[in-house]
């Protein structure tokens, strides 16, 4: 019956490529559901690295205070320092190379879940500055975008096509494979590379010292101002103390990143304590404190989170 | 608009479906269109130079068949010079003057000739290219002129290789137009399949391989000797699969309507010698210099150092061709330099085969070439990748004098590019030297060949870098 059906189609060139094309969608099709399935599920079975702490901050943590930021937060902020001085549990949510769109996402899944106590945002030079970068690193969040429909309009700003690339089961776990593979094996479960989110650096900085890295001109996006507007919101309409912290930097400039200004400037709008230690004269130049040119060591963490924690209660 | 973006696939499927809906003879009309569109989703004012050449070849082309004596002659310079104009302009202007600038510095002066603020138009030098060898071919008699302005258009516009090629001759594409071509379902498979190979190229392989690539050379300073050593292949094969690929996606697109497009790519890594290399690599663009400049110029009905020279000359441009900068310059030289010595020393080198015996094993003697070539050829992309020609120097000599482990910053960049890197290999290593064998992507089983269509687009899917930029050669 097929083969008379095939035969018939088989007259009309339109109509017999519209039939093979449709059986090659399905087979597509199946391939696509299995693989990203298989892929899902082995997502979301890993018990440590990068992928689970991301998971970890958006379906489990219910601390009392979060920090949250890039890789400067992720190294930065030690959990002992404010949970032994403040009382209150402790998580650190950042995650490396993020900017505020990934913070405002991963706030907005938190928030659904539970109100913390306390959110401290880690603020970095250049927060605002116009890159694509920040757009593409979104990916991280793509295997999220099914089960937690409030993240998809930052997900979305990926491209306009997202949503629909988002049809396949497998795009949002992309480049993933290998990650999802190790962060499922043995030795890897046995593995606990951080301390409640705090990824410790141990080493030392020795390295010869960049050129100043702060520039006073270069082209803001005004989504990303947006995304820092939100997220001072969403706390303040969770009824969430807000902290918002530029912290050290090795380097003293004579200028002020014009993404911190505008940060602080927004911040003082809104009644919001915005902390600058960009050039905190304990920290600056002093390679004793720092892992490398832009992240202090474990030292230097215990140091800052020291002072930090004296700020808050203080305030 | 990339090749490789959804914007494309929209695009192209909206264009087929009513290529093949209207009547043949608004099929033109639909085509010229919708390589404006094309065209336009770049810089859009960019439009107006090329509408600028269009005009001026079109009416040259015309004049010059209607002319005759020195005025034919004279037509056909103007056309050139316009043309030649219009990309000394947007593309050797600033270098030329930031050139005279240095040597003015040397004598303590001043360049008073100000630099200008331009973009480079999108795939100027080939669309450029093309409606030369259009007057060109007029003029030799080899074409008659195209009276119609829209079909004229539409041979400089063609929207699948309007911005990097394959650089089309008239007596190839310009008939095609003319033809009617109906959906033919073993052709438009046949089509998709390419340009399906072309985007995995792309995706999967050159720009995996980019990440690596763009971290080591941006960098060179930082990195050691294996780890460049290592880079420099790489790039070798991204230059290869990002092209290749995209010349894929274009051929593919217009064997989809029914257009024939030259050949640009036969595996040229698998080149027994440098001259074959170049007979394998951007064949369109290595023929357009072969039928018009190195015929021009004599060609090998010379005397022998004339000959040579003839040969070094088309490789020196061949390298300004690529951009204006000493980098590309140095590459094109350096691939002249090859071709000449190998002409040179071929009678010493066909001695020390016989000496040494290695013609008597024939598998072995192919894979000493086809690894002599490839190492050359990747000792000439240092130049072309280079971001300076002070890099491209620091590189080679890190390469000669630091060694220790590679630099590996993400393990997954690493196993997605070995990964794709075999995959590549494979496909290439069958369709050079086991042509005929078992196949998956022509096997005549329905179910294997899908299923090794649909694996493609899982591996693509999973290995994909869906954030890579644009096609290298889309600068040129």
């Amino acid at each position: 019956m097929l083969e008379t059906f095939i035969h018939k189609i088989r007259k009309n060139p339109y109509w017999y490529f519209f039939f093979k094309l449709i059986a090659f969608l399905l087979l597509l099709f199946v391939l696509d559901f299995s693989i990203g399935n298989i892929l899902r599920h082995f997502y979301f079975k890993q018990q440590s690295g990068l992928q689970y702490r991301t998971t970890y901050s958006i379906e489990k943590t219910n601390a009392d205070i979060l920090v949250f930021g890039s890789s400067r937060a992720n190294h930065h902020y030690r959990p002992d320092a404010f949970e032994n001085q403040i009382g209150l549990s402790f998580y650190n949510v950042g995650r490396d190379g993020q900017y505020v769109f990934y913070h405002l996402d991963v706030l907005k899944a938190v928030l659904k879940r539970y109100t913390p106590k306390i959110i401290i945002l880690d603020f970095v030079n250049k927060e605002f500055a116009q890159n694509q970068e920040s757009y593409d690193r979104l990916s991280v969040l793509l295997p999220y975008y099914k089960t937690h429909p409030e993240m998809r309009s930052i997900i979305n700003l990926r491209s306009k096509y997202e949503r629909l690339k988002l049809l396949s089961q497998i795009y949002p776990f992309n480049s993933t494979m290998f990650t999802i593979a190790v962060g499922n094996a043995e030795f890897n479960k046995k593995r606990k590379s951080d301390n409640k989110g705090y990824v410790p650096l141990t080493r030392k900085w020795n390295g010869v010292i960049p050129k100043n890295s702060i520039s006073a001109n270069y082209e803001v996006d005004s989504l990303k101002i947006d995304a820092y507007k939100s997220f001072i919101q969403e706390c303040a309409r969770a009824n969430v103390k807000l902290y918002i912290v530029c912290s050290p930097y090795f380097i003293q400039s004579d200028i002020t990143d014009y993404s911190v200004s505008i940060g602080k400037e927004i911040a003082k709008e809104n009644n919001i304590a915005f902390f600058d230690f960009s050039k905190d004269t304990v920290f600056v130049n002093n390679t004793e404190l720092f892992a490398d040119f832009a992240h202090l060591n474990d030292t230097g963490a215990k140091l800052f989170s020291d002072s930090l924690v004296k700020c808050i209660i203080e305030k | 608009m990339l090749f490789n973006s959804l914007h494309f696939l929209f695009f192209f499927i909206i264009v087929t479906s009513l290529y093949f809906a209207i009547p043949y003879s608004k099929r033109w009309v639909l085509l010229l269109v919708s390589s404006c569109y094309f065209y336009m989703a770049f810089v859009p004012i960019y439009i107006l130079i090329l509408g600028f050449t269009i005009v001026i070849d079109y009416f040259a082309g015309i004049y010059i068949r209607d002319a005759e004596g020195k005025r034919r002659k004279l037509l056909l310079v103007f056309s050139l010079v316009a043309n030649i104009g219009v990309l000394a302009v947007f593309k050797y202007y600033n270098f030329l003057n930031e050139n005279f600038s240095f040597l003015l510095h040397g004598f303590g002066l001043s360049n008073p000739i100000p630099y200008l603020s331009i973009l480079l138009p999108i795939g100027l030098s080939f669309h450029t290219f093309q409606a030369m060898s259009y007057t060109i071919e007029v003029y030799r008699g080899h074409q008659e002129p195209e009276r119609h302005f829209g079909i004229y258009s539409l041979y400089v516009m063609f929207y699948p290789q309007l911005v990097a090629g394959p650089i089309e001759r008239p007596q190839n594409l310009l008939h095609q137009f003319r033809e009617k071509y109906d959906f033919e379902y073993t052709r438009v498979v046949d089509g998709l399949k390419l340009m399906l190979w072309g985007i995995f190229k792309k995706l999967v392989i050159a720009d995996r391989l980019a990440i690596y690539v763009d971290t080591v050379y941006n960098n060179p300073e930082q990195h050691n000797g294996s780890t460049l050593i290592l880079a420099t292949i790489f790039f070798a094969v991204q230059i290869y699969c990002d092209f290749s690929g995209y010349s894929d996606i274009a051929i593919g697109a217009a064997r989809v309507m029914g257009f024939k497009l030259m050949t640009n790519f036969n595996r040229p890594y698998f080149a027994r010698n440098i001259s074959e290399f170049w007979k394998r690599w951007h064949i369109s663009l290595s023929t357009w210099f072969k039928d018009y400049l190195y015929i021009y110029l004599g060609g090998n009905r010379v005397s022998i150092p004339r000959w040579y020279f003839n040969l070094f000359i088309v490789f020196l441009v061949s390298g300004l061709w690529h951009g204006a900068n000493w980098t590309y310059i140095i590459w094109g030289a350096l691939n002249g330099f090859y071709l000449v010595f190998a002409l040179v020393s071929h009678k010493f080198r066909n001695k020390m085969n016989h000496l040494t015996g290695i013609e008597k094993s024939p598998w072995l003697n192919r894979f000493l070439q086809i690894s002599i070539t490839f190492l050359l050829s990747c000792f000439a992309w240092i130049f072309f990748r280079a971001n300076h020609v002070t890099d491209a120097f620091l590189i080679i000599k890190k390469m000669a004098t630091s060694s220790g482990a590679f630099y590996i910053e993400n393990p997954s960049v690493m196993i997605f590019s070995f990964l794709g890197l075999f995959i590549l290999l494979f496909v290439e290593l069958k369709q050079e030297f086991y042509k005929g064998d078992f196949s998956f992507f022509n096997n005549k089983r329905w179910i294997v060949r899908n299923l090794s269509y649909a694996i493609l687009i899982v591996i693509i899917l999973l290995f994909g870098v869906f954030d890579g930029g644009q096609f290298i050669y889309f600068q040129f």
